[in-house]
C-alpha cells in the first residue's frame, strides 16, 4: 500500500470529486458541536472537530434499523445496504467500529449490521482538537485500530494519506495525490504521537491489572450504590458509548393494518428495566434491580467481561459518557482510578 | 475487517420460519399448549433443552424451551404463558393457523454426559416445560439411562401443566414420580409442602445427574438437598431461558455477569453459575 500526499489547495477539489461518485459521510458542525452526518459538499468537513455527539457507529447500526419487513404473504428482507465512505474518523472511534465488527460476526454472524458495515470504506483522519474528557491515550493502549482503509494526516502545506486497503488506495483516483516523501510521513507519525499528550484525562494503570481489580470489587455493593448514587438511569452513558450496541426489538404496522416491520431501537442498560422479565398476573423479576448493580454492568462491560473477545477493553477512551452525564458520574477514569486506588 | 464472511453469503439471522398450529389446547388458565409443525414439512432438529423465537409479526417474539423430545419428529410442542402483549396475541391463537419460530437457538442439556447415569429432574411450576422435552427424550430412550426420577411441584393442584403426561407418569414403571402441591385443595390427595419435602421419599446416589428447573427462589433450596446428598455441582444443571430476547447473542437483555443466556446456556452446570451474583 501506498502513502500519498495532497495539497492543502486540493483537498476540495479531492472530496468534491468523491461526493460527486457515492455518498461520503463525515463530521460536521452542528451548532456549538458535531456529528457524523452525510456531506453535501466539501466545505461542511470539519476535520477540525474534537468529538462528534453520536459515534459513527449509527451508519451501520442505526436508532432504529429494519430487520425485516412482513405483509400477509410473510416477510421479506429489509436490508438495502448503499456503497459510502465514512470520512474523517478519528483513531479511537476505529477501535471501537473494530469491536463491534467483532461482536456482530461472532457467533451468529449478523448480516443486518455487517452489510452497512462491508459497504463502508472507513478513512480515519489524526485529531487535530481534543475533547474535554478525552482520555484515548491511556486506555487500551495494546490494542491498534484495524477497521479502516486509509488514514489522513494534516501536515505543514496538505495531508498525508496512508492507504491501508485497496478500497483505501482506490480513493487516490479522486485527488491530486503524488507519493509521500520521507520527511512528510514522520510529519504526519509526530502529528499523530503529539495528539496523544493532550489528553485531558489518563487512566493509572494497564488494562489487564485494572480487568483483575475491578473484577474483584463485584461485591463490594457499597461501592457501586455509592457510584450510582446520583444516576438518574437515563442510559445517555449507553446511548453516545461507541462501543455499546444493546437493542431492543419490536414490530410495528404500517397505517394498512396488513404490513409492516420487525426493527431493533438502540437499547441501554442503564435504563431500569433493561432486565426486567414479567413472569406472568402482573408479578415481574428485575435481574438488575438497582442503580447501583446497572452501573456496575457498565463498567464490568466496559473493563472486564469483554477483553478475552477483544483483547483488550470495550472502552476506547472517548470521554462521550463523561460529557454526557448530567449527574457528571459515568466518567470510566474516575470510576477506575477509584478503585485502582481503593 | 477481520470478519471472514460477505454479507451477500450469509442468512438474516432474524428471518423466521413458518410453522402451522396442529393442536392447541388451554393448558391452565395461562399457559396454553401449542403443538406445531414446520410449514415446509421438514422436522424441526434440535436438542432437548434448547429454545426457539416464537413470534407473530405485527406483535414480536418470545423466547420458549421445547417442551417436547426431538425423538418425535413429526411435530414440537411449546407452552406459551400469557404474560405480555406477544404472548397473549399468539394464545388467542388455534389450530390451522401460523406462527413464525427461529431456531433452535442456545445450547441444550448435555444429553452424553447424562447417558448411562442416574437422572433425577426436578421440576418447579411451568420449569416443567423445557424440561419435559428432556423427560420424554428419556423415556424414549428408556435403556440409554440409569434410574429415572422426577420430582415436580406447583403452587396448587389447578396449575399442574400435561396432566396427561402425569396420569400416565404416576403408574409408570419407567420413571419414579413425585409431585408435590405448596396448597392442597379438596381434590388433592398427594403430598403437600414445598420441592424440598420430595427428597426424603427417594433413595439417590452422590453419582446421580440432577437437572433442575423453577422459579429463582427455587434453586438454592433444590441445590442445598443435593449438597447433603453429596451430588457435586458440576452434575447439577439449570435451565435459565426466563431471561431472553434476540436470542442469538447480540440484543445484551440475557447478559448474566459475563455470560449470554441465549448463547452460553440457556443450560448451565450448577458450578458455572453459582458465584454470579445475576443469576438467581
Ligand atoms: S451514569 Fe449518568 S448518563 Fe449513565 S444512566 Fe446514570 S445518570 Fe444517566
Ligand atoms: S465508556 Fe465512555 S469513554 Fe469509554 S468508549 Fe464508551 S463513551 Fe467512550
Ligand atoms: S437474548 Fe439477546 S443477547 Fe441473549
Amino acid at each position: 500500500m501506498t502513502t500519498s500526499f495532497i495539497r492543502s489547495d486540493d483537498l476540495t477539489a479531492f472530496l468534491a470529486a468523491m461526493l460527486e461518485a457515492t455518498p461520503v459521510y463525515g463530521p460536521v458542525a452542528k451548532r456549538s458541536r458535531f456529528v457524523f452526518d452525510r456531506l453535501e459538499s466539501p466545505e461542511e468537513l470539519r476535520l477540525d472537530y474534537d468529538v462528534t455527539i453520536l459515534p459513527p457507529r449509527k451508519l451501520f447500526f442505526s436508532p432504529a434499523q429494519d430487520l425485516l419487513r412482513f405483509d400477509e404473504a410473510g416477510p421479506a428482507a429489509a436490508l438495502e445496504p448503499v456503497e459510502k465512505v465514512l470520512f474523517g474518523v478519528h483513531f479511537y472511534d476505529v477501535k471501537a467500529i473494530d469491536q463491534t465488527d467483532v461482536l456482530f460476526a461472532e457467533r451468529n454472524y449478523d448480516v443486518n449490521y455487517m452489510a452497512h458495515r462491508q459497504t463502508t470504506t472507513i478513512v480515519a483522519a489524526n485529531i487535530q482538537n481534543v475533547s474535554g474528557r478525552a482520555f484515548f491515550a491511556s486506555v487500551g493502549t495494546e490494542v491498534r485500530p484495524k477497521g479502516h482503509d486509509a488514514f489522513l494526516t494534516a501536515v505543514d502545506g496538505g495531508y498525508v494519506l496512508e492507504a491501508r486497503t485497496e478500497r483505501g488506495e482506490a480513493l487516490l483516483g479522486y485527488g491530486a495525490f503524488r507519493p509521500a516523501t520521507e520527511a512528510e510521513i514522520d510529519e504526519a507519525a509526530r502529528v499523530n504521537a503529539a495528539a496523544l499528550e493532550r489528553c485531558p484525562e489518563k487512566l493509572e494503570h494497564g488494562t489487564a491489572e485494572i480487568a483483575a481489580k475491578v473484577r474483584a470489587a463485584f461485591s463490594d455493593d457499597d461501592l457501586w450504590s455509592d457510584l450510582a448514587k446520583d444516576c438518574f438511569s437515563c442510559g445517555s452513558c449507553n446511548t453516545v458509548c461507541p462501543t455499546c450496541y444493546c437493542f431492543d426489538v419490536e414490530d410495528t404496522w404500517n397505517v394498512d393494518q396488513a404490513s409492516g416491520q420487525r426493527t431493533r431501537f438502540w437499547d441501554a442498560c442503564l435504563t431500569e428495566d433493561f432486565a426486567k422479565v414479567s413472569l406472568g398476573e402482573g408479578a415481574t423479576e428485575n435481574f438488575r434491580e438497582t442503580p447501583g448493580a446497572r452501573f456496575r454492568h457498565r463498567i464490568m462491560r466496559k473493563a472486564v467481561y469483554l477483553n478475552p473477545k477483544l483483547g483488550g477493553p470495550a472502552c476506547v477512551g472517548c470521554g462521550r459518557c463523561s460529557a454526557a452525564c448530567t449527574a457528571d458520574i459515568a466518567d470510566p477514569v474516575r470510576v477506575i482510578n477509584r478503585i485502582m486506588a481503593s | 475487517m477481520n470478519h471472514q464472511c460477505h454479507w451477500t453469503e450469509v442468512e438474516n439471522i432474524f428471518m423466521p420460519r413458518e410453522a402451522t398450529i396442529v393442536r392447541a389446547e388451554q393448558a391452565t388458565p395461562t399457559e396454553k399448549h401449542f403443538t406445531l409443525a414446520m410449514k415446509d414439512g421438514r422436522a424441526m432438529e434440535f436438542q432437548p433443552g434448547q429454545i426457539v423465537e416464537l413470534g407473530l409479526f405485527g406483535y414480536g417474539e418470545i423466547p420458549i424451551g421445547f417442551a417436547s423430545s426431538p425423538t418425535r419428529t413429526e411435530s414440537f410442542d411449546l407452552v406459551v404463558r400469557s404474560v405480555g402483549r406477544v404472548s397473549k396475541a399468539i394464545n388467542r391463537l388455534t389450530g390451522g393457523d401460523s406462527v413464525w419460530v427461529r431456531g433452535p437457538l442456545g445450547h441444550g442439556f448435555d444429553l452424553a454426559g447424562l447417558r448411562g447415569q442416574d437422572v433425577l429432574i426436578v421440576a418447579g411450576g411451568i420449569g416443567l416445560c423445557p424440561t419435559r422435552s428432556l423427560i420424554q427424550y428419556i423415556l424414549d430412550r428408556r435403556d440409554e439411562f440409569g434410574r429415572f426420577i422426577l420430582f415436580y411441584g406447583t403452587r396448587e393442584p389447578c396449575l399442574q401443566l400435561f396432566r396427561d403426561d402425569l396420569a400416565c407418569w404416576r403408574g409408570a414403571d419407567d420413571v419414579e414420580y413425585f409431585e408435590t402441591v405448596d396448597v392442597g385443595d379438596d381434590t388433592w390427595t398427594g403430598n403437600v409442602g414445598v420441592i424440598t419435602t420430595l427428597f426424603p421419599k427417594v433413595e439417590l446416589t452422590p453419582e446421580t445427574r440432577a437437572v433442575v428447573c423453577g422459579p429463582p427462589i427455587f434453586y438454592r433450596f433444590v441445590v442445598r438437598e443435593l449438597d447433603l446428598i453429596g451430588v457435586p455441582r458440576e452434575n447439577v444443571f439449570v435451565d435459565l431461558e426466563r431471561r431472553m430476547k434476540c436470542g442469538v447473542g447480540k440484543c445484551g437483555h440475557c447478559q448474566i455477569n459475563d455470560k449470554y443466556v441465549c448463547v452460553d446456556g440457556p443450560v448451565f452446570s450448577f458450578a458455572e453459575v453459582q458465584d454470579l451474583e445475576e443469576a438467581f
